[in-house]
């Protein structure tokens, strides 16, 4: 036998490298690329897309009633809104459902302890499982991009639309998955741990809307019969609103793209407000999307480290 | 030899339920250590314990000379782990599975090629290099997994009942194997409840019962020490009860055992002889001179069943 005494990498790697070396993400790409499962399920993917389009553009074209046929930009901009919808719900619901098994079935499979003996450390072992189901889901994503360029050939979406929705999905992509690997870290088997993942997606991306709606419903007649709103009450409302849809990925997508197309800003617009006072005041407004990446970003760092305690947190029981 | 596993104090409670009470043991370097004990003895628990998966309650431990406390990822370079039950990777080659598992070790990849095709021909699994894990047989996953436990060539191997499960001719190999490892300077601390196979293979063993020690040393020591005194048996030509009256007036012959007493051949006879060896190869050079016709004089050697059921009184099961 040749001998089998290593001694320890002590040439510091590169972070790239070291990703790119994790053995946890070899193994999982290796297993899921493997055979025809990976070529079918992407064949489906784009074959579901390429009909959504089809359907959504015939549905439109039917629907427009000008002599010259429909509006090619508007076109254009519904197939854009459809491939991104397509996006959101990949983000929400396949990203973390690869995620949400990828702790707990260690545990069910009776793998969780082999691992946890080696020298693997509990950072490298949650980011290649991090990384292993984004790479598939990133895929899923880009391989759609091609059908989103028809949006530009249609014209009516700019470049900067498409890129900051991109980056707003990536960044989504990426907490989302976390946040299925957290639950999975926590539960003991896959299907709690699928059950947490999904409920906690959908309150953060439905839930609070609709209970942000049903708040408004409920207070919009104390609003209407206040004899005095003011302006700042009004201010202060439209805050707390983009405010609110700073933490929801949709209300994110559309109020960003509504401030960069309408407002003709990347960045913040201005609004005037006035109250029952008659006065008009202008406040200032910033776009969701800063605000929303920064809190995803942060969450996204908050779980890493949380799932890695986990995983590194000797038993007791 | 030094001491290379030290345990004191080591205890484990899960509630109410005293798992592991106050384990002191040490082993020693290249030592085959059998841990034997009925189901519930707390055997895992100190494997656990040992292999960094599990806190105890008090007490501490020590391998090559790294507190499993204080000094988990140290501990973990120096032990291979193969649990009671464990699972293998779907969609994995056996290869892969050794490859996987030795970058987890942080083998460098130049390394691990040549490593994987050396641990397969030590485990007689070269042939299979090519198979998925799962289409492998209960003996050969169970070869693989000790395989794997070798990929960091380390000092000690804590094995959980490696050969539970196994057809006959698995034991075997399995045994085979393990002496194999113990020739290559392994530390080998196994658990089993199939008695005769520790019997084969220990140089020493501790029995638990119940969560505590209730007999612990070298294997020859061990079986002496419960033994009061030496079993003999005799076969000789002609009539017997001359020779049974002989040894009845010998000081160190405490009873016989005649065939109708007991299921042993008509022509022999059992004693309880307490001296010592040069006591005893008197005794048989007497009965030469005395012209008994002796045929064969030994010592019956008892098992380890005896010793277990001798120590051990039933209470888990």
């Amino acid at each position: 036998m040749t001998e089998l005494v290593q001694e320890p990498a002590t040439k510091k790697k590169s972070f790239i490298q070291r990703l790119r070396e994790n053995p946890v993400t070899v193994k999982e790409l290796r297993s899921r690329m493997r055979g025809r499962r990976a070529f079918v399920v992407l064949t489906v993917h784009l074959l579901v897309m390429s009909g959504f389009i089809t359907l959504v553009y015939s549905a439109f074209a039917s629907a427009a009633s000008g002599p010259f046929g429909p509006d090619s930009r508007e076109v254009g901009k519904v197939i854009f809104s459809s491939v991104l919808g397509l996006q959101v719900m990949l983000v929400i619901f396949v990203g973390p459902s690869f995620t949400a098994g990828a702790i707990s079935g260690e545990k069910e499979r009776q793998t969780y302890d082999l691992l946890r003996t080696t020298l693997l450390s509990a950072k490298s072992f949650v980011a290649g499982k991090l990384l292993s189901a984004l790479s598939y889901v990133l895929l899923l994503i880009f391989v759609a991009i091609p059908l989103q360029s028809i949006a530009f050939l249609m014209g009516g979406v700019a470049v900067i639309e498409l890129v900051l929705s991109q980056v707003i999905v990536l960044v989504s992509a990426v907490t989302f998955a976390l946040w299925g690997l957290y639950a999975s870290s926590r539960m003991r088997t896959t299907l709690s741990a699928s059950v947490v993942t999904f409920a906690g997606a959908l309150f953060v991306t439905v839930g609070i809307p609709v209970v942000v709606g049903l708040f408004s419903m409920i207070l919009s007649p104390f609003f209407a019969g206040a004899a005095v709103f003011s302006w700042q009450a009004e201010a202060a409302l439209m805050y707390a609103l983009m405010f609110l849809a700073g933490t929801n990925l949709p209300a994110t997508l559309i109020v960003s793209d509504i401030v960069l197309v309408e407002e003709g800003s990347l960045w913040y617009f201005s609004t005037s407000v006035g109250g029952f006072s008659g006065s008009s005041h202008t406040v200032w407004l910033f776009s969701p999307w800063p605000l929303f990446l920064i809190l995803y970003i942060l969450l996204a760092v908050v779980l890493f480290y949380a799932t890695v305690r986990r995983v590194r947190k000797i038993a007791t029981q | 030899m030094s001491t290379i596993i030290e345990i004191q104090g080591l205890t484990k409670k899960y509630g109410d339920l005293t798992a592991l009470n106050d384990l002191t043991l040490n082993i020693q370097e290249g030592e085959v250590f059998g841990f034997i004990g009925p189901n519930g003895a707390g055997k895992t628990t100190t494997m656990r314990i040992l292999t960094t998966l599990l806190k105890p309650s008090s007490g501490k431990a020590w391998v090559a000379g790294e507190s499993v406390i204080d000094n988990p990822r140290a501990v973990r370079r120096n032990i291979g782990y193969m649990p009671d039950f464990f699972g293998v990777y779907d969609d994995m080659k056996v290869w892969e599975y050794l490859d996987f598992f030795a970058a987890c070790y942080d083998i460098p990849q130049s390394t691990r090629l040549g490593m994987v095709d050396d641990l397969l021909a030590l485990v007689d699994l070269g042939h299979k290099k090519d198979a998925f894990v799962d289409s492998l047989s209960r003996g050969m996953k169970q070869r693989l997994c000790l395989a794997r436990t070798l990929a960091h060539d380390p000092q000690v191997l804590i094995l959980d009942e490696p050969a539970s499960g196994l057809d006959p001719r698995a034991r075997i190999e399995m045994r085979e194997l393990l002496r194999e490892l113990k020739t290559m300077g392994k530390t080998i601390f196994f658990s089993s409840h199939i008695l005769s196979e520790v019997a084969d293979i220990c140089t020493s063993i501790a029995i638990l019962e119940a969560g505590g020690l209730v007999a612990y040393g070298d294997m020859a020591e061990m079986k002496r020490q419960l033994r009061a005194h030496r079993l003999i048996q005799l076969r000789a030509l002609g009539d017997l009860t001359p020779i049974q009256e002989f040894l009845l007036r010998h000081e160190a012959v405490e009873s016989i055992i005649t065939s109708e007493e007991m299921d042993i051949p008509s022509d022999s006879l059992r004693f309880d002889f307490t001296g010592d060896d040069a006591a005893l190869s008197q005794l048989l050079a007497s009965l030469i001179g005395n012209k008994f016709q002796v045929v064969a004089f030994q010592e019956e050697t008892g098992d380890l069943e005896d010793v277990f059921l001798q120590v051990t009184k039933g209470i888990v099961n």
